[in-house]
């Protein structure tokens, strides 16, 4: 036993102290930095001074953070639910029995492994272009005129083409975890089903969609995690520093502590660290409300 | 495994009619995607001019390799791929190291800190890194580690590995608990010492595991982009994800391209190149990892 005992620290204490130093220490002192005015990142401790809240309610009264939260949002509600309806979709068709599944598959998934900022680029540069983007040309060869001239990278189009560039990147990472969900599901439900009946849209909800709350949990959560950490495509949809139509609150973060943009209304990283801080609690009540509305212990399979 | 075969051997027309549907969303998708990599793939070897003209599929005036040769050289891609390259290496060595006996401690062992240690490292999967980056930056700063080149690729490896030793432990813990305990018990009547044991016996056995774990620490630290974007002090210590958006900023100027198509080539095909030997092998992790988690 004391042998284990050495062993038990020696092989854990390597891991346990970088965990530690990376993120046990930091999320603390972020907590605590929420609380002061601090004038620059770098300041010690005695250089802090307690404002209690008040970083909080001036987050809330600086309009450039709102429009960031609301982008946020958006993100979060309209793309999520984008990718979760086309991720399941394709799941259910993934596992149907086509042929070729395991190709459809790897092509779906392939933009995850791809650096978003090279996916990005694509997109703006390619998609999106202009003069000669793929929109542009697909829709002059079927003669829709009207759509062929849309500027998608003006500040009315560019919220939603950075959007849906996005979602086209997520939907094959959610599609697995559905699909790994949806072949975990005993046949013999469906065989019975189909005894008794039940056409394929029917057994689709009363028994898939059943079976996958634990999966439908994971997806949100971890919809919800890359959501709040929106950053890359912001900053590379975004052509002036504090670009209001793609601002997020991670940039608005970056901008107002590494950033020299002009958007920043003061040196306080006690700022930064309330964003922080609000990001967590969105992401800990998002986490919180999946499961309660979606016990899934009840149902074992 | 016998049900798929039986219908690999026989086309059922009634069937394969009733999937179509299904067969036509996903193949759109899929046409898509091949779009849009074949595209930028063929920019890469056009002209800018031919591009703006919308020939780029055409290469009239032939395949321009030279493209790669300037990004390559005078765009710094060199410098960006090889930080990149280095860093990812090393970076997955060390996490392999790190996590792999924490992981499998963690997993064999009942200890009063093991299900705090568990619940905090997938907890720390969650957190926001705007969470964890200003005291960091705070650190790093103050130490003046940001000055010196040599320093600044340490603190940025030292930060890849933090980030990714909570996912790692945790992916490799699932994996260690699912191979069978009559190893160590038979070591063990034999005289083997636990920590022999795990060296000569354990880690070899998790040879699967710690290859697809790997391949994912690979591909997030090549893809790592707010760490390095925040801590990578000059071009000289860049990863690709950064040195290639300032790359991109600077070639909307110059109008080039063609040069920043064969950027972005360069940049996603050591993941590409990797997914495409190992697609199997990364979609079972993402499956098997995230489940868990």
């Amino acid at each position: 036993m004391k042998k284990n005992k050495t062993m038990i620290i020696a092989f854990t204490a390597p891991a346990v102290l970088m965990f530690i130093i990376v993120f046990l220490y930091p999320i603390c002192r972020t907590l605590a930095m929420s609380f002061f005015k601090i004038e620059g990142v770098t300041d010690d401790v005695s250089k802090w001074s307690f404002v209690g809240i008040s970083n909080f309610i001036r987050l809330f009264q600086t309009k450039l953070f709102l429009t960031s939260m609301w982008n946020m949002f958006r993100i979060w509600l309209v793309g999520g639910i984008l990718v979760m309806c086309l991720a399941l979709l394709f799941a259910v068709i993934i596992t149907s029995g086509i042929r070729f599944k395991s190709f459809f598959r790897a092509v779906i998934y392939m933009p995850n492994i791809v650096s978003a900022v090279a996916l990005a680029t694509m997109w703006l540069q390619y998609v999106y272009s202009p003069k000669f983007g793929l929109l542009k040309s697909v829709f002059a060869t079927l003669h829709l005129d009207g759509l062929a001239k849309i500027q998608y990278l003006d500040t009315t189009n560019k919220f939603w083409a950075l959007l849906f560039a996005y979602c086209f990147g997520m939907v094959g990472y959610h599609m697995l975890i559905f699909a790994s969900g949806i072949e975990r599901i005993g046949a013999e439900y469906y065989e019975a089903a189909t005894l008794d009946g039940a056409n394929k849209v029917r057994q689709f909800y009363y028994i898939t969609l059943p079976l996958l709350k634990g999966v439908i949990k994971t997806n949100i959560t971890m919809w919800s995690v890359s959501s709040v950490a929106f950053f890359v495509w912001s900053q590379l949809f975004s052509t002036v520093t504090a670009d209001t139509a793609t601002i997020t609150p991670m940039v608005y973060m970056y901008l107002q502590i590494f950033g020299a943009g002009n958007s920043v209304t003061e040196r306080n990283a006690g700022l930064g660290a309330a964003i922080g801080v609000l990001l967590s609690i969105c992401v800990v009540i998002i986490f919180w409300v999946c499961n309660l509305a979606l016990k899934d212990d009840d149902i074992e399979f | 495994m016998t049900k798929e075969k039986v219908i690999k051997e026989k086309w059922n027309w009634k069937k394969e009619m009733r999937l179509l549907p299904g067969y036509i969303i996903v193949m759109i998708w899929v046409l898509f995607t091949f779009l849009l990599l074949g595209w930028v793939a063929a920019a890469s070897f056009s002209t800018t001019k031919e591009i703006f003209l919308g020939n780029a599929l055409k290469f009239e005036s032939g395949i321009h390799f030279e493209n790669y040769v300037k990004a390559w050289t005078t765009s710094d891609v060199s410098t960006f791929f090889s930080n990149s390259l280095v860093y990812a290496s090393i970076s997955c060595v060390l996490l392999i190291a790190i996590c792999a006996p924490a992981a499998y401690v963690l997993s064999r062992f009942d200890f009063i800190a093991n299900k705090i240690i568990q619940s905090s490292f997938v907890s720390a999967m969650g957190v926001p890194a705007v969470m964890i980056v200003l005291p960091l930056f705070g650190l790093v700063a103050n130490w003046n580690i940001l000055n010196h080149t040599f320093s600044n690729r340490i603190i940025l490896i030292f930060l890849y590995v933090g980030i990714n030793i909570p996912y790692t432990t945790i992916f490799l813990l699932t994996f260690f608990s699912n191979l069978s305990r009559t190893f160590e018990e038979a070591a063990a009547i034999d005289g083997c010492s636990p920590m022999k044991t795990f060296w000569k016996i354990m880690l070899p056995m998790a040879q699967p595991g710690i290859i697809t774990v790997t391949i994912f620490n690979f591909i997030n630290v090549w893809n790592e982009y707010f760490m390095s974007l925040i801590f990578a002090n000059s071009d000289k210590v860049r990863s690709v994800a950064v040195g290639l958006y300032s790359m991109i900023n600077s070639m909307k100027y110059t109008g080039d391209y063609a040069g920043m198509f064969a950027a972005v080539v360069i940049v996603f095909l050591p993941t590409f190149i990797l997914y495409l030997f190992l697609s199997e092998k990364i979609i079972a992790g993402v499956t098997g990892g995230a489940i868990k988690g």
